[in-house]
C-alpha cells in the first residue's frame, strides 16, 4: 500500500514552491527574489503589465530559463538554481510539470497522434499501443478524435492548443503551467481553450496560468498574483483584488486592462 | 544530324553502361556523404573540441579543395603512401568527401533553422537531449535542408564526370573513348550532355516539387 506520508500532495500542502528566485539578463533584472507557493488543486493566475516577469517566472519553474539564484520545488522535486543542475534532476521535475505555450510548440512533422504518443513512449516507456490508446482518450475528451491522423498545420489555432494540452496531460503531470495560452488566438477560438482549462481546474488540476484574460483570472482562479517590475506586488483572492486593489501599480494596471 | 543518330546506335549501349556507373558513383557518394554530413554538421556545432576540430577540418578541406584535386589525390597521390585504391573506390571516396563537406553546411543550416519553440516544446515535456535531437531537431532540420540537398545531388551527379580523369569508365569517359574511335567528338559530347541533362533537369524539378510540398508542413 502506498504510504500517505510520501505523497507530496498531502505532506507539503504545496504543489509548487518558488523561493527567492532571481534572474537577470546582463544588467537587466527580470526577477528579483520572487517567492511563491501554490497549494495543490488550486488555480493561480499570474497577471501584470508586459515586462513584469510573469512568463520568465513560469519558464524558470521548469528550467526552460535558468534562474541565477533561488529554489524551485514541484511536487517534492527540488532544484537549487545556484548549483549545477543535472539532467537526472531535471527530468522528474519537468515530467511533473506540464507546459502549454502561447504558440503551441507542436511538432509539425508528426501527426497529431504522434505528437501526443511519442513523448509518452520516450519518457514514460509506454508501448506504442498503450500510448496511442491514452492519446485517443485525451483527444476524444478535447473533442478532437477526428484530427488524430492530421498534421498540426491542418488544425486551427484553438485545436492546436488543445492538442498541446493533451500532449502535456498524457504524461500525467501533477501541475500544469500555461504561458499565455490564448494570446495567439482569436477571441472566439480562445474560448474553446479556456473551456478545456476550466474543466481541468474543475477536475482538481493544479494550474499556474500567465494570462491577459481577466475574466478567467477573476472567475476561475483561486489565487491572483499581480506582478510588476520583476516582483510580486500583490496576491490573494481574485475578486477582492479586482474590486479593491491595495497597490497603486495594481490599480493602474487593472484600469488600463479593463478600459481597453 | 545523321552522324548523331548513327553514333547513338553505335555507342548507345556503351554510353548507357557509363551512365550506370555515373549513377552508382552518385548514389554511393550521396549515401556515405549524407551520413558523414550529418556527423560533421553536429560536429561543427559540438561543444566537444576534438569532435568540432575534426569535423571542421574535413568540412573546410572538402569545400576548399576542388573535387578534381581530391580525386587525383586519392588515385595518384595515395599510392605514394602505400595505399592503392581502385579508380572507382578512389572516385567514391573523393566525391564522398566533397559531398559530405557541402551537405554538412546545408544540414547545419537546416538544424539551426528549426524553430526554437519546437525544441522548447520537447524540453518542457522532459525529453532528453538525445531524444530531442533524434525526434525533433534532426528530422525537422533535414526537412528544411532537403531542397538544397536535392539540388546538390544534381550537381554531384554532374561532378561524377570528373571521375573520367582517374579512369573510371563512367558516362564522360565512355563518350570520350567513343569520340576517339569515331572522331565525332561533337555529336558524342552532345549525346553525353543530353543524357546528363535528361537526368538532371527532372531531378531539379523534383527538388522544387519537394520544396513546395514540404513548405506545407513547416
Amino acid at each position: 500500500m502506498q504510504s500517505i506520508a510520501t505523497d507530496p500532495l498531502t505532506t507539503g500542502q504545496t504543489a509548487v514552491r518558488v523561493t527567492n528566485l532571481a534572474k537577470a539578463y546582463g544588467d537587466h533584472v527580470v526577477l528579483r527574489d520572487v517567492s511563491l507557493e501554490v497549494a495543490p488543486g488550486t488555480v493561480t493566475a499570474l497577471i501584470g503589465p508586459s515586462g513584469a516577469g510573469k512568463s520568465t517566472l513560469l519558464r524558470c519553474m521548469n528550467l526552460l530559463e535558468r534562474p541565477d539564484r533561488g529554489q524551485i520545488e514541484i511536487c517534492s522535486h527540488r532544484i537549487d538554481a545556484s548549483k549545477a543542475i543535472s539532467a537526472k534532476a531535471l527530468a522528474p521535475l519537468r515530467r511533473s510539470a506540464g507546459m502549454v505555450f502561447q504558440h503551441f510548440n507542436l511538432f509539425p512533422h508528426m501527426t497529431v497522434l504522434r505528437n501526443i504518443s511519442l513523448p509518452q513512449q520516450r519518457i514514460l516507456g509506454r508501448s506504442r499501443e498503450e500510448a496511442d490508446t491514452k492519446s485517443m482518450e485525451l483527444l476524444a475528451r478535447m473533442g478532437l478524435a477526428d484530427k488524430a491522423k492530421q498534421y498540426p498545420s491542418r488544425c486551427s489555432g484553438g485545436q492546436q492548443q488543445r492538442i498541446a494540452i493533451a500532449r502535456a496531460l498524457a504524461l500525467g503531470p501533477e501541475v500544469m503551467l500555461f504561458d499565455e495560452p490564448t494570446s495567439a488566438l482569436d477571441p472566439e477560438v480562445g474560448v474553446e481553450v479556456l473551456e478545456v482549462m476550466k474543466e481541468l481546474a474543475a477536475d482538481g488540476m493544479t494550474m499556474i496560468v500567465v494570462t491577459h484574460e481577466m475574466g478567467f483570472a477573476e472567475n476561475v482562479s483561486d489565487t491572483l498574483v499581480v506582478m510588476a517590475d520583476g516582483g510580486i506586488i500583490e496576491q490573494g483572492d481574485p475578486q477582492r483584488i479586482m474590486r479593491d486593489p491595495q497597490h497603486e501599480r495594481t490599480r493602474r494596471f487593472l484600469r488600463a486592462v479593463l478600459e481597453r | 544530324m545523321n552522324t548523331i543518330f548513327q553514333d547513338i546506335l553505335d555507342y548507345g549501349p556503351a554510353l548507357l553502361g557509363g551512365l550506370r556507373i555515373s549513377l552508382a558513383l552518385t548514389g554511393l557518394s550521396l549515401l556515405f556523404g549524407t551520413i558523414l554530413a550529418l556527423v560533421f554538421a553536429l560536429g561543427i556545432t559540438s561543444r566537444n573540441k576534438a569532435f568540432r576540430w575534426t569535423s571542421t577540418f574535413f568540412v573546410e578541406i572538402g569545400r576548399g579543395a576542388p573535387a578534381l584535386v581530391l580525386l587525383q589525390l586519392m588515385y595518384y597521390g595515395l599510392p605514394n603512401a602505400d595505399i592503392t585504391l581502385s579508380s572507382f573506390t578512389s572516385a567514391t571516396l573523393a566525391l564522398t568527401w566533397t559531398a559530405s563537406a557541402y551537405m554538412a553546411e546545408y544540414i547545419r543550416g537546416g538544424l539551426a533553422a528549426v524553430p526554437g519553440g519546437e525544441i522548447e516544446g520537447a524540453q518542457a515535456l522532459g525529453m532528453s537531449q538525445q531524444d530531442t535531437l533524434r525526434y525533433v531537431t534532426i528530422p525537422q532540420g533535414i526537412r528544411i535542408a532537403l531542397p538544397a540537398l536535392m539540388g546538390f545531388a544534381v550537381l554531384l551527379f554532374q561532378a561524377t564526370s570528373l571521375a573520367y580523369s582517374v579512369a573510371v569508365p563512367e558516362l564522360m569517359s565512355q563518350a570520350y573513348s567513343a569520340g576517339s574511335s569515331s572522331f565525332n567528338y561533337l555529336s558524342l559530347f552532345i549525346i553525353a550532355g543530353a543524357i546528363y541533362a535528361a537526368i538532371s533537369i527532372p531531378a531539379t524539378w523534383l527538388s522544387v516539387g519537394v520544396e513546395k510540398h514540404l513548405a506545407k508542413h513547416l
